[in-house]
């Protein structure tokens, strides 16, 4: 298949036009309006990505409660330890700025009457607000009006560095194919998580830019918490918030007292975990129960917290004009399906997040950055959970726009090195030209279904990935193994399968880290569950495992959290 | 080899409603939707890998297409048989 070639360059490449993208390009425009930003989408800035899927509630943290408050409660609760308090502290702080700026942004944040805001209270110590859904197409309003460019449909294939320091990066366009090589001083991978195309809604997130900035050699941190699992209807596959507050086995007996004895913020992986041993026990399947008079007998608010759930304020939670029509259309066709059935099973979601970043979102390559779903938990920040939710509903939107900011104001300082970028010498994009277009020049072998398939195979039942032992990553790794060999002969049709092949290649990737991190951390903290080694172990645990590609060789070495220098310490 | 992961969701398009605004095209989030730019028309060319995600039919303002789901095309991978 014939294809253009182009080269072009800015200041700064924002690959990824999700929540995240469109926010560091707002910021950086409003700071320092000189610097030429590129956003290079896969699909369409401000249609795309996530933000406009979901629920579109952010999380809300009450003026009068102080950062440290919530921190610790995080850190004690969610985190396990594991996290970076200083940047969560930072996220807590900035909550009511960043709800200031995405109205200045044009995107609407329903208030009361009195201009107070809607607060729904939810979990212990965080209560939540929201944002109607059409948040990004506002944003991208705001950032085209600022002067940022934008090229739909043209996805980000690899990075180039030059020594230590970010080059640019290879694109092609996923309608005609056309090479882009792309020069810039500043790269901010914006490209979301790895959810390994599975759960409908979530499957935009696949990896490439992960996988992309692990070839480039940049570090990943936590990858071994990239499993995050819902509880779903069966029929219908609609997730259930809060679901595991209302299990019911078989035998009509209420399990989730198994698990949890209040109420905790979110879905933990031992619910899971107890659907699972139900299973197995004989004692399935497990549906879910809403018997009002017995109200008394879910899991009580935690002590001294404001858990309530909301009532009336619930009732009005799609009161937003734009997402109102999707999420009824959702909902109908799912009931239709569901034919009132409460019958339950994982849903596995993934949200790997791994590429590490520092409290500025810059990542181990001088000048490259990663904001939003593709570092979650490579920024520490949150600790022993899975990126968005993380335990902390609220968070995936808000933790994009608090990571596009953050690296927005370093980038508009020109804190890390703004010089021009050196010249791309032609035999290395000559090698990634032929890399990235090889599967259409092949005639026959693996489709990239094949390979998602094998994939999938490894990571979705959850005993392989959210209830892991380790005779069982073996079988799964070995799955993988058989998905690696399968993408070295990938043949693609078009464009669009192209872009399947590349993605395929990178889920096979992030398994691939998931595995070799979760073999490693031999303890269980947090969502990460291990059958074998079922305690948590602050001793010897209380590090981060940290991934890298080296000359073509997965690495791992462990780096010891600096507990001494946070406020929080186990006891 | 391998069994298949393309999902059977169905779009029903009705060509005479639309007028070629785009948005449809737009709001695809994984490439599903292809634009005929000649006819101002959209062309529905890889349903195999439709989300039934509906954001296409939330915004279509001349109510020109209707996504139907098959949810049990859908894949839950769990080790028991009754979810497989
Ligand atoms: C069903 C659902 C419900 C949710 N509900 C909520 C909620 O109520 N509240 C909340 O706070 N969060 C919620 N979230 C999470 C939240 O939407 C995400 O955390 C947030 O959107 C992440 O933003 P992002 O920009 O980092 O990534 P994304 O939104 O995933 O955006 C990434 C963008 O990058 C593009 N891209 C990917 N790869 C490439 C590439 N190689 N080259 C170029 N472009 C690329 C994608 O097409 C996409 O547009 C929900 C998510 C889902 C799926
Ligand atoms: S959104 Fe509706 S009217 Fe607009 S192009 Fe698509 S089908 Fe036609
Ligand atoms: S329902 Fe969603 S995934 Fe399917 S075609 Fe429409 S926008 Fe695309």
């Amino acid at each position: 298949m014939d294809y253009k070639k182009e080269n072009l360059s800015c200041d700064v490449l924002i690959a990824g036009g999700g929540v995240g993208g469109l926010t560091a390009a707002i910021e950086i425009k409003e700071k320092n309006p000189d610097l030429d930003v590129l956003i290079v989408e896969k699909q369409t800035t401000g249609y795309g990505g996530k933000a406009n899927k979901g629920g579109g509630v952010l999380q809300y943290f009450r003026p009068d409660m102080s950062p440290a408050e919530f921190v610790k409660f995080h850190v004690e609760n969610i985190g396990c330890y594991l996290g970076d308090q200083d940047v969560m502290y930072k996220y807590v702080e900035m909550n009511t700025e960043m709800l200031e700026k995405l109205i200045s942004w044009g995107c609407n944040l329903p208030k009361n009457p009195d201009g107070s805001w809607f607060v729904i209270p939810t979990g212990p110590m965080t209560s939540m607000i929201t944002v109607d859904l059409d948040i990004t197409l506002k944003m991208r309003q705001r950032a085209t009006k600022l002067g940022v460019r934008i090229m739909d449909k043209t996805t980000v294939a690899e990075f180039f560095v030059d020594g230590d320091k970010i080059a640019g990066a290879a694109a092609y366009s996923i309608l005609d194919g056309t090479f882009y090589v792309i020069k810039a001083k500043y790269v901010v991978v914006a490209t979301g998580s790895q959810n390994y195309r599975f759960a409908s809604m979530w499957s935009s997130g696949r990896g490439d830019g992960i996988a992309a900035a692990y070839r480039a050699g940049a570090e990943m941190r936590n990858c071994e918490f990239g499993n995050f699992t819902q509880i779903a209807k069966v029929k219908s596959h609609d997730e259930v918030v809060f679901g595991e507050n209302n299990m019911y086995n078989a035998k009509g007996e209420f399990i989730t007292p198994h698990f949890r004895s209040y109420r905790e913020t979110d879905i933990n992986s031992n619910a899971i975990r107890e659907w699972y041993w139900q299973m197995l026990a004989g004692t399935g399947p497990v549906h879910l129960e809403y018997p009002e008079r017995e109200q008394e007998s879910r899991p009580a608010p935690a002590e001294g917290t404001d858990s309530k759930e909301g009532g009336a304020a619930m009732a009005r939670l799609f009161d937003r004009p734009y997402g109102r029509q999707f999420r009824m259309l959702n909902t109908i066709s799912s009931q239709s399906a569901d034919q009132g059935s409460m019958e339950i099973c994982p849903l596995f979601i993934g949200e790997q997040s791994p590429i590490r970043v520092d409290g500025d979102m810059a990542t181990s390559i001088k000048g490259m950055y990663a904001i939003g779903d593709c570092s979650y938990t490579g920024s520490a920040a949150p600790g022993a959970v899975p990126a968005p939710p993380g335990r902390n509903r609220g968070s995936g939107i808000l933790n994009a726009v608090f990571a596009g900011i953050v690296c927005g104001d370093a980038i508009a300082a020109l804190k890390t090195c703004g010089c021009a970028p050196a010249d791309i010498p032609a035999e290395k994009v000559a090698a990634v030209e032929e890399a990235i277009y090889a599967p259409l020049k092949r005639t026959a072998g693996h489709k990239a279904k094949d390979v998602i398939d094998l994939v999938q195979r490894a990571v979705v039942p959850i005993e392989q990935s959210v209830y892991m032992k380790e005779d069982r990553m073996k079988k799964a790794e070995g799955i993988v193994a058989e998905a690696r060999e399968a993408s070295k002969d990938l043949c693609a049709e078009d464009w669009h399968d192209l872009l399947a092949c590349h993605e395929a290649e990178a889920m096979v990737t992030c398994a691939e880290m998931f595995y070799a991190a979760s073999e490693m951390r031999k303890e269980s903290r947090g969502w990460f569950l291990r059958e074998d080694y079922p305690d948590i172990d602050n001793k010897n645990w209380l590090k981060w495992i940290i991934v890298q590609n080296v000359d073509g060789k997965m690495t791992l070495h462990t780096e010891d959290v600096p507990i001494d220098k946070y406020p929080n310490k186990p006891e | 080899m391998f069994p298949t992961i393309f999902t059977k969701h169905t779009i029903e398009f009705d060509p005479s409603k639309c007028v070629g605004c785009g948005l449809c095209y737009k709001a695809c989030f994984v490439d599903v939707i292809r634009w005929d730019e000649e006819n101002r028309k959209p062309i529905f060319k890889y349903v195999e890998d439709c989300e039934h995600c509906f954001y296409c039919q939330s915004q279509c303002k001349k109510e020109a297409i209707r996504v139907v789901p098959n949810y049990a095309s859908e894949r839950l991978l769990q080790s028991f048989p009754q979810y497989k």
